[in-house]
């Protein structure tokens, strides 16, 4: 995009369901339920009700009843891989990773049965197959079946070394016991191994059960759910010390803007200074730990007095901090203009949130 | 510069300690095996009287291999805590246990002849 290199560390690629079934064996039940949600399969494995309740959504209207549009891109139908140098082009991007958009609903399944593992696997694999390709800028991520950190360890290990794959995808929106606890370190030491980052990503599956019951509007639940479980994953990670356990894992966050970010450095700080015995892995200061992780800008928050989102930048830890993600097709996605506007970034900072950061972090 | 007696040695045991006034400043005096150490007793916090709170062994992790739970000891580094908010201190430096940089002032302690004397800059 004109004189700068635009990477977008995040943006969704909506995959069809009868697509992946293609790579799982003939025998295999899933195969049949995933092509059924597409009109196929062994009509004994179908469902009427497949389409819907297999991964599931959550209620609201993203598109504001009508009012959001997108007629550059199939979305909300299943993409294709040819829609994808199609975003690039239209957001002008050089780079892209993206995206799982199923793997966003992983929060809300409660059953412990296989389809995010079998997602997850004929996701990547599909992904590699047709739709992956560094020569054109076009990455992706592992979704993380988080349910199931041992198979989810198999996959990192299986496909964590592709050329294409630039991190695991760990969604924020669920995971039950929070993902500092002891049960998803494996997950992060093979990552480490691999220098694969591990790349916290807000979701919305369940946000009308977020926390208080009975919220009315959407606006309601996305304002607060996509902040809260970044915020909640992100106090469990540091106060059990995995950025210390794990030095050179490196942590991205995803989707809930950037205003939070010195909120919870802040109060963490506080809280640890009064309860440093609850916290005894622990050798600096929580918002320390935060300044080494990695945060994608989306949906950024420009009030009309820009110096306060100058502040809240330079509390991060500046620019080698924040990498430009799009979110694109979600309704609230943001174009690169969101970074090159800003007057108080020189063009250096800008370079460095457009491509820079992202480029190092993912090796792209 | 106040070099003032505070206490009998006899009077502080290993494990205890005691707040003494020298010169105006409120000061704790503590004995951990044997060495004492004084240091002042206003937390940088808020004020609180730091050294009057839990006087025990600093809580410690272990490392573990990925996967297998933290196990936390309490060793015999000895800290006081602010019972105002928390503020935890080790005794033999007077550093925050979380923050080195926040210290609580430190003064000389010495025993002569059975008696403890603190002096004060």
């Amino acid at each position: 995009m004109g004189q700068f290199t635009v990477t977008d560390a995040d943006a969704h690629y909506l995959e069809d369901l009868g697509e992946l079934a293609t790579y799982l064996e003939d025998d295999d039940p899933w195969k049949h339920r995933f092509q059924s949600t597409s009109g196929g399969g062994d009509a004994t494995e179908a469902s009427s009700s497949a389409p819907v309740s297999l991964y599931p959504s959550s209620t609201g209207s993203r598109n504001v009843f009508g009012r959001i549009q997108r007629p550059e891109v199939t979305y909300p139908e299943e993409m294709g891989p040819e829609d994808v140098p199609d975003i690039m082009n239209y957001l002008g991007l050089d780079n892209c990773v993206i995206l799982s958009q199923k793997v966003l609903t992983f929060g809300r399944i409660r059953g412990d049965d296989e389809r995010m593992n079998k997602l997850a696997k004929t996701y990547t694999e599909y992904m590699l197959d047709k739709v992956v390709d560094p020569d054109r800028g076009i990455y992706t991520m592992i979704p993380a079946p988080f349910h199931d950190p041992e198979y989810t360890v198999k996959l990192i290990d299986e496909y964590g070394r592709r050329d294409g794959i630039v991190g695991l995808c760990m969604i924020t929106a669920g995971p039950e016991p929070p993902l500092g606890n002891r049960r998803y370190e494996p997950i992060y030491d093979i990552c480490e191994d691999l220098d694969l980052p591990v790349n916290f990503h807000t979701g919305g599956a369940g946000l009308e059960e977020f926390h208080i019951k009975g919220y009315e509007e959407f606006i309601e639940t996305h304002t607060l759910g996509f902040l809260f479980n970044n915020m909640a994953q992100v106090v469990s990670l540091i106060v059990q010390g995995i950025p210390e356990k794990f030095p050179d894992l490196d942590v991205m966050f995803q989707e809930s803007g950037i205003f939070w970010v010195p909120n919870i450095m802040h109060r963490l700080d506080a809280e640890y200074l009064k309860r440093p015995s609850e916290a005894p892995v622990l050798e600096k200061l929580p918002s320390e730990y935060m300044q080494e992780f990695y945060y994608g800008i989306q949906p950024l928050e420009v009030p009309e007095n820009e110096t306060h989102l100058e502040h809240v930048v330079d509390m991060i830890g500046g620019a080698d901090r924040l990498m430009y993600a799009s979110d694109y097709p979600h309704w609230d996605y943001d174009r690169p203009q969101v970074i090159t506007d800003r007057e108080f970034l020189d063009d250096d900072e800008k370079a460095r949130i457009l491509h820079g950061t992202a480029a190092e972090v993912m090796e792209i | 510069m106040t070099r003032e007696r505070v206490a009998s040695a006899e009077d502080i045991s290993p494990g205890e300690r005691q707040l003494v006034v020298v010169d105006g400043t409120s000061i704790g005096v503590f004995n951990v095996d044997g060495e004492y150490y004084a240091l002042e007793n206003e937390c940088k916090h808020q004020g609180g009287p730091a050294c009057t709170g839990r006087f025990g062994g600093k809580i410690v992790a272990e490392e573990s291999p990925p996967g297998d739970r933290t196990t936390k000891r309490i060793t015999d580094e000895m800290t006081v805590t602010c019972p105002w908010h928390g503020w935890e201190y080790e005794v033999a430096t007077g550093q925050h246990i979380g923050r080195e940089s926040i210290q609580l002032e430190q003064y000389e302690v010495d025993v002569e002849d059975g008696v403890i004397y603190v002096t004060v800059p």
